[in-house]
């Protein structure tokens, strides 16, 4: 479904990505793990377009996406839930909602969407016409990942939804991400700190390190890896 | 107090509320380019000039084609200059603005505000003497044949207050696009859209926003507005190629004093300006009117230190 080949990019004179390639099939859970300033964020920002790559190539459903502007990708059905939640602060929950459901296949679903999305996070029904920004940052999260979903998107990119969240919030959180996942057999890639969990949870992981997929392979052999097992599980 | 100073007070009162509708309309268009954008535009009155122009030659088009002048001619000549301007405004911004402001001022000092400021400065001069290239310095206005009369509006037995026919439209009318403007910013999908391209770039991008169009869009509606309001202030003041500068004082005055991001605060912020200026022409002789406005203006920078550029209200 999203292919990243050999994958170079940064920002100014730095280079971050030195060559990544990735792979995510259709119906796949794939987390890409890795320590501060590796460039997962990078990675995601050269996937929705913000970020034009040096060299390399990157295709969403056999499209090369080289020339799709950035604010075309959600409408192929790539949604980006980013760094740091990034909600909309000064529109309501709702709003914030409704904007994710700005794409065609979004408008189409929303009823449908909307019930789901309140139906996995209660809370954001109970403060549907608060301010986005006067929310907790679970709170927050959970109206991130809700207003991805509102676009119908057919890949969730999450970068590091429990980022400063309480460890019980958090967990919720990925409590949440499996049952949506069950539910709607959508496909996720997971950018996440959290390394045991993420593992756990995905089919596929990706181990990257300054720029450069280091591992690669399926989650049980991941956590078998020596290499994963010190630096990253603590054991 | 006798009934006549309570009559002139009075008096002054309805002329500052009417007058104050036209300005908060003003305002509210600089408010979507500055609240909300983020841009500096000096040449927000000259953008005003042109939809006085405006309003005066599809007024004369109108008169021409349809052969009607009527009382309400001059005011549906005043709405269509909205549209023309709102693509001049447009274009503008495609064309020069975007160099200097959202993903344009990424690489600029000072979030590229220096180079707006130069840049809308340039414009503001080509489009003054453009004008009086175009126009001649001559004063006109949009005549309106209800600038002739007024209503009365008696109050108990000895106080009698007139309202201006004219001023009192243009008033309705200036609240009417206010209401509409506000209407499409909190309820449609693309004032969403809007609000979220100023709230968060890179999410909106995100969320399948063309974040660059809607800064166009933005700015091409305040540009549009405020020519409007333009209009309608040409019906009931003569004007001339320079007429802007005056006005740009009340615009960001208004904007400023609205607390920046709020479309209602802008209007707000213009009513009391308008009230300002003409509840002084109690006290100060009427040529001082608008040393009035000077003052509120200073007022309000002396009392907000962080300057023109911080939030009443930081967001998070
Ligand atoms: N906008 C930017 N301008 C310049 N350098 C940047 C920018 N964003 C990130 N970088 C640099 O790129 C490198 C990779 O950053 P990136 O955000 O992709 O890391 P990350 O793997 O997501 O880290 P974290 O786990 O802390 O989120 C870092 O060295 C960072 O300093
Ligand atoms: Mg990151």
């Amino acid at each position: 479904m999203l292919t990243l080949d050999g994958v170079h990019a940064g920002y100014t004179a730095v280079p971050v990505l030195n060559g990544v390639s990735i792979k995510v099939e259709e119906g796949q859970f794939v987390a890409i793990v890795g320590p501060n300033g590796a460039g997962k964020t990078t990675i995601f920002r050269t996937i929705s377009g913000t970020l034009k790559p040096r060299a390399g190539r990157i295709a969403f459903e056999g499209l090369d996406l080289a020339d799709v502007p950035a604010d075309r990708r959600p409408h192929l059905g790539i949604a980006h839930v980013p760094e740091g939640r990034q909600v909309f602060a000064s529109l309501s929950v709702f709003e914030n909602l409704e904007l994710g459901a700005y794409t065609e296949a979004g408008r189409r679903d929303w009823k449908r969407n909307l019930d789901a999305i309140l139906g996995w996070f209660p809370r954001l029904a109970e403060r549907r016409s608060q301010l986005a920004g006067t929310l907790s940052g679970g709170e927050q999260q959970m109206l991130a990942i809700g207003r991805g979903l509102a676009s119908s998107p057919r890949l969730l990119m999450l970068d590091e939804p429990s980022m400063g969240l309480a460890p019980t919030v958090a967990d919720f959180i990925f409590e949440r991400l499996l049952e949506i996942r069950k539910e709607t057999k959508l496909t996720i890639l997971l950018v996440e700190q959290r390394v045991a969990e993420a593992l756990e949870s995905a089919d596929h992981g990706y181990v990257l390190e300054a720029g450069r997929v280091v591992l690669e392979g399926p989650n049980s052999a991941l956590r078998a890896n020596d290499r994963v097992r010190q630096a990253y599980l603590g054991m | 107090m006798t009934a006549q100073a309570i009559e002139n007070v009075l008096q002054a009162l309805v002329a500052g509320l009417l007058v104050g509708a036209i300005y908060g309309l003003m305002c509210v268009g600089l408010a979507l380019i500055f609240g909300v954008m983020r841009v500096i535009n000096f040449a927000q009155g000259d953008f005003m000039m042109l939809g006085m122009y405006g309003a005066f030659y599809v007024f004369a088009a109108l008169t021409a084609v349809l052969g009607v002048s009527g009382g309400l001619t001059p005011y549906a000549a005043i709405l269509l200059t909205g549209p023309l301007l709102f693509i001049f405004g447009y274009a503008i911004h495609a064309l020069l603005i975007s160099r200097v402001s959202g993903a344009g001022a990424a690489k600029l000092d000072g979030d590229g505000h220096y180079a707006q400021l130069i840049l809308t400065l340039g414009i503001a001069l080509i489009i003054q003497n453009g004008a009086l290239i175009a126009f001649g310095s001559q004063l006109i206005s949009v005549r309106t044949s209800l600038s002739a009369s007024a209503w009365t509006l008696p109050i108990g037995e000895e106080i009698m207050l007139f309202i201006n026919q004219a001023r009192g439209v243009a008033a309705i009318v200036s609240v009417a696009v206010m209401v509409a403007l506000t209407l499409l910013i909190a309820r449609s999908m693309l004032g969403k859209a809007l609000r979220a391209s100023a709230d968060n770039p890179e999410a909106a991008t995100y969320m399948g926003i063309d974040v660059a169009r809607s800064h166009r869009l933005a700015f091409g509606m305040g540009v549009g507005i405020t020519a409007v309001a333009g209009g309608l202030l040409a019906t009931t003041l003569p004007f001339q190629p320079f007429v802007g500068l005056d006005y740009v004082i009340v615009m960001y005055a208004g904007v400023v004093l609205g607390g920046m991001g709020s479309i209602g605060g802008a209007f707000l912020g213009g009513m009391t300006i308008g009230l300002v200026q003409q509840l002084s022409t109690l006290i100060l002789p009427t040529q001082l009117q608008n040393t009035a406005i000077f003052v509120v203006f200073l007022a309000i920078v002396f009392f907000r230190p962080q300057g023109f550029f911080g939030r009443v209200s930081e967001r998070t």
